[in-house]
């Protein structure tokens, strides 16, 4: 073997270490002019990996409408921050944290509970809610009992222990997340009249680089490059990269931060999330056009064993990066050991642009930070236009025969896809913070601002049945969906967070559907004026070749006048009348029925953004009234389902008779109202409010104890909710929510 | 002598990890009282406050059993003390564990039946003559109150002979209406032998406006029947 195929073996073998590409190498040799060294290699692998560098996505994101008069802070920081008027500001994001929960699912779940927190306190707003996007395989899929069951116990370990309310969540179950679950974790967090928003951006030449919170342990090292890879057989074998929770860590370090930023003992501050140290230092000195001088040596370690490469890597928990001023540090450093934190001065902010990295008085490396956080490699995958299939021109889209409706009714409620979750949130305390006025009972939950007593809405997007029948409409809906929720119960939408959950982008099929998602939400997102100020993406969703469906979630705030009197998600009262406003144009598909029981797929028209809008504003203003008692929006499974469960309150109803394919198939967009005015009342009200621009259909009016509609349907309140309860316990059957 | 809330000085306890002490801090104000923070590594003068509130959470983590390591602080020497000179003392879910822990409460709070956290609304009956506290709600609400639980840890334990001890001394003050938990005896809250030292498992304070689901916690916190 000659000198040159030794030389090529061993930089491969390199490579695959540190996940980086040779071409990606060749654009480092440039970048540096020279080979990298030592601890270099570790710096390049975690900031030019998709995870830190969205060296995939970057092209795509540019265009996305993240500005409104509200909008205080988009992408770039920790999160986003939106202006509420009356001097209350919000702070929110999602993230995913797919690989290292299908691997180690507990503390998978807890640490992405745990790592959005710190996105949102370190921003120095106190985290008022935490909402949950979760897929999962089928039921009877390999380990997907245990999963589910470590996800939720992790989620609800770590958010009930820290005192944050898991206000919502959404949970879907498909084959495609088999192997590779999603677990997405939104916080949102409050800036009160007064409180100060903190960046990220270092400034100061002379101020201490101050290091804060939990001691550095070997664990997560190389988390952001494995979450950046495609699963195989082998990934069992990544349970090491996984890290592990303390949230009563978290909670001390919630409380001394916020203190720490309310004396305003802080110039800059970051957590230390995803490729810890590294991701932290780079980007903040990187922000601020300023160097760092870091000993390593001085990093609180719990392994004294660590080597400086690890120190970098670490992805311990519950850690933070602060720039102090040094007359500041004393007060800092008494004030954290009070919660009974450390807090270590570890370097010092330099005039150059350098980054000078010591161990034990050694030079590691002196590199321009602007290098690894501002040149990663732009990637701009190949993908297609979008085009529509299964497009019909006259109805009906669902072709079902010999069916009967109310048999299906009770299948669809006792299936894992449209059963309770009742499981999944009594496990979370949705009600610490005192502020709580919805919970993850209703379709979107709702906490009460304490200083203006207005609500401050929450609710999650992305039906992955609708994205896989057509990803350009299922982006659209991961915006439209949640605005409708949110304006059927008097919440106007504000801003939105979104979380990007993709197969391989290497893939063509894969970036088209994202490509054609992102476009479509985009679109919504600036007709609705709902700025996506923050979020994430997850790509390389795939396990042994399968890639997951195409799973853009979205979060969404919306803001309402007070949290009296909030409409309800059932029937609450008998003598209401009972209505289906819709949008005045259509896309209607078989959904997720024609899905399920494998029926041929058909569709016919498009979401269309005008009449989206005007249904918001239009549900707006009549709730505004305070004429609408109870709302919900006719979702997955169509208007039967959607009655179904209203009548799971304990009132029924009595509506007009519907065919099959009506009541089956779904139209989007389509929203169910129950109302104390008279019939004719409230059609007047709805056509003032909105213009003849959103029609109404009378449905029928509550009462009794039976969900009665037309002929064919006569089920009694009782059964449905025993049939939904029951249908999660068949479909987990060790997932029981008795005592 | 029958004191009015207005008038009332409450020390609320924090420990590293309670959650709920802005909650019961803010409640307190909501219905009149003077709220104080207590910090658990102090001592305090107990005769400056007319009550005392150790509220709920995750103090030190619930690591080694729930309530354990903060039964040890330092502040809980004033509350021994307050408890001996009769100050009206509430334990809230967590609280209601470090009393037990502390011994200043009967029996002990472990894991629930289906070993899972449980969040959801109960239904009580305030029971039993002895507590300080809750002797409104008796008189209020024969009907019984609907307040929140939240919690991991919160099947009461004792001996069934301790438990009818209790019973016919009237320490069981609360008791929930469908058991949720697999307390002994459907036991939601019990009272020491001199009535002064209360915990329940239920949240009062998330239950203070009819926009929270229930306004029947009011009728516990008024601490000075």
């Amino acid at each position: 073997m000659g000198q040159d195929t030794r030389d090529n073996a061993e930089l491969d073998r390199k490579l695959r270490h540190y996940r980086l590409s040779r071409d990606e190498h060749r654009r480092i040799v440039g970048l540096i002019g020279r080979e990298p060294q030592g601890v270099e290699w570790a710096l390049f692998s975690a900031l030019w990996s998709e995870h830190c560098s969205y060296k995939s996505s970057r092209v795509h994101l540019k265009g996305l409408f993240n500005q409104s008069p509200r909008v205080l802070q988009s992408f770039g920081e920790n999160a986003g921050v939106v202006d509420l008027g009356e001097g209350e500001r919000v702070a929110f994001k999602m993230e995913s944290h797919n690989h290292p929960s299908f691997i180690e699912p507990y503390q998978g779940a807890a640490t992405g509970v745990g790592g959005i927190l710190r996105d949102i306190f370190t921003m120095g707003a106190r985290p008022i809610a935490l909402a949950d996007y979760l897929c999962f395989g089928r039921p009877e899929a390999k380990r997907m009992e245990k999963l589910v069951d470590g996800v939720v116990r992790g989620i609800g370990g770590y958010g009930n222990c820290v005192g944050v309310p898991t206000i919502t969540g959404q949970t879907e179950f498909d084959e495609s997340y088999d192997k590779n679950i999603l677990v997405n974790a939104m916080a949102v967090g409050l800036f009160r009249p007064g409180e100060k928003v903190f960046l990220s951006k270092a400034s100061g030449v002379g101020n201490l680089v101050v290091y804060a919170g939990a001691k550095t342990g070997r664990d997560g090292v190389h988390g952001a490059s494995m979450a950046s890879e495609s699963f195989d057989k082998e990934s069992e074998k990544k349970r090491p990269t996984v890290q592990i929770g303390d949230p009563f860590f978290e909670k001390l370090l919630i409380e001394s931060s916020l203190e720490v930023m309310e004396q305003d003992l802080v110039v800059a501050i970051q957590d230390m999330g995803a490729a810890g140290l590294t991701s932290s230092s780079f980007e903040m000195a990187a922000k601020g056009g300023v160097g760092f001088t870091l000993h390593l040596d001085r990093v609180p370690l719990r392994d004294a064993t660590l080597e400086p490469e690890d120190i970098l890597l670490s992805e311990s928990q519950e850690r933070m990066l602060m720039v102090v001023e040094p007359s500041k540090l004393e007060r800092l450093q008494a004030l954290y050991h009070r919660w009974g934190l450390d807090a270590v001065a570890i370097g010092e902010v330099t005039k150059d642009r350098v980054m000078r990295l010591y161990w034990k008085g050694d030079l590691l490396t002196s590199i321009d930070p602007d290098l690894l956080v501002e040149h990663p490699p732009r990637y701009e995958r190949a993908y297609e236009s979008w085009k529509p299939k299964h497009r019909i021109t006259d109805g009906p889209v669902l072709m079902a025969s010999g069916l009967k409706v109310g048999e299906e009714l009770l299948k669809l409620l006792g299936s894992a896809e449209g059963a309770s979750r009742e499981f999944i949130y009594r496990q979370y305390d949705g009600h610490v913070g005192a502020s709580t006025a919805a919970d993850c009972r209703e379709s979107v939950g709702v906490v009460r601002l304490k200083d203006s007593g207005r609500g401050l809405g929450v609710v999650l997007g992305c039906r992955p049945y609708l994205m896989r029948f057509d990803a350009l409409e299922g982006g659209r809906d991961t915006v439209a969906y949640p605005s409708l929720e949110l304006a059927a119960k008097g919440f106007e939408p504000l801003a939105m967070t979104d979380c990007l959950n993709f197969g391989n982008p290497e893939r063509l099929e894969v970036m088209t559907s994202f490509v054609a998602a992102l476009g479509g939400m985009n679109e919504l997102a600036r007709e609705l004026v709902a700025p996506i100020i923050s979020g994430n993406v997850s790509f390389y969703n795939e396990t042994e070749g399968r890639n997951i469906t195409p799973t853009p979630s979205t979060g969404l705030v919306g803001l309402r006048r007070s949290v009296e009197e909030l409409p309800t998600s059932n029937f609450t009262q008998a003598g209401h009348e009972v209505f289906v406003v819709s949008t005045s144009k259509i896309f209607e598909f078989g959904g997720a029925f024609a899905e399920k029981t494998k029926l041929e797929p058909r569709a016919m028209g498009a979401i269309d953004r005008d009449s989206v809008k005007s249904l918001v504003t239009s549900l707006l203003a009549v709730e505004a009234g305070g004429f609408i008692q109870a709302s919900r929006v006719v979702g997955k499974f169509g208007l039967g389902y959607a009655l179904s469960r209203m009548a799971l309150g304990g009132v029924g109803a009595e509506v007009n008779g519907h065919s099959f394919a009506e009541l089956f198939s779904e139209r989007l967009y389509e929203v169910v109202i129950a109302t104390s005015l008279s019939r004719e009342d409230f059609e007047k009200q709805w056509a003032t409010a909105s213009g003849g621009s959103a029609p109404i259909r009378y449905l029928g009016r509550t009462g009794g104890s039976i969900l009665k509609i037309g002929s064919d349907v006569e089920l009694t309140v009782q059964e449905l909710t025993t049939v939904y309860h029951r249908g999660w316990v068949q479909s987990f059957p060790n997932l029981a929510v008795n005592v | 002598m029958a004191k009015s809330i207005g008038k009332s000085v409450v020390g609320v306890i924090r420990f590293p990890g309670t959650n709920c002490d802005r909650d019961v801090f803010e409640a307190v104000s909501k219905l009149g009282g003077e709220p104080r923070w207590l910090w658990h590594g102090d001592l305090f003068d107990h005769k400056e406050y007319s009550a005392l509130i150790l509220p709920g959470g995750f103090s030190y983590g619930d690591y080694l059993r729930s309530g354990a390591l903060a039964a040890r602080a330092t502040a809980m020497k004033s509350v021994r003390e307050a408890a001996v000179y009769g100050t009206p003392i509430l334990g809230i879910c967590n609280g209601f564990q470090i009393l037990c822990e502390a011994r200043l409460l009967p029996g002990a709070l472990s894991r629930n039946q289906g070993l899972r956290f449980i969040d959801e609304w109960v239904e009580l009956k305030v029971v039993g003559g002895l507590s300080r506290f809750g002797q409104n709600a008796k008189v209020q609400t024969a009907s019984g109150l609907r307040i929140p639980i939240a919690h991991a840890d919160g099947r009461y334990t004792v001996s069934v002979d301790e438990a009818n001890r209790l019973e016919d001394r009237g320490q069981v003050w609360l008791r929930y209406k469908v058991n949720p938990n697999g307390s002994v005896a459907d036991i939601a809250g019990v009272t020491n032998e001199a009535g002064n030292v209360s915990g329940l498992m239920p949240h009062p304070e998330r239950a203070l406006e009819t926009w929270m689901g229930s306004s029947d916690g009011r009728a516990l916190l008024d601490l000075w029947s």
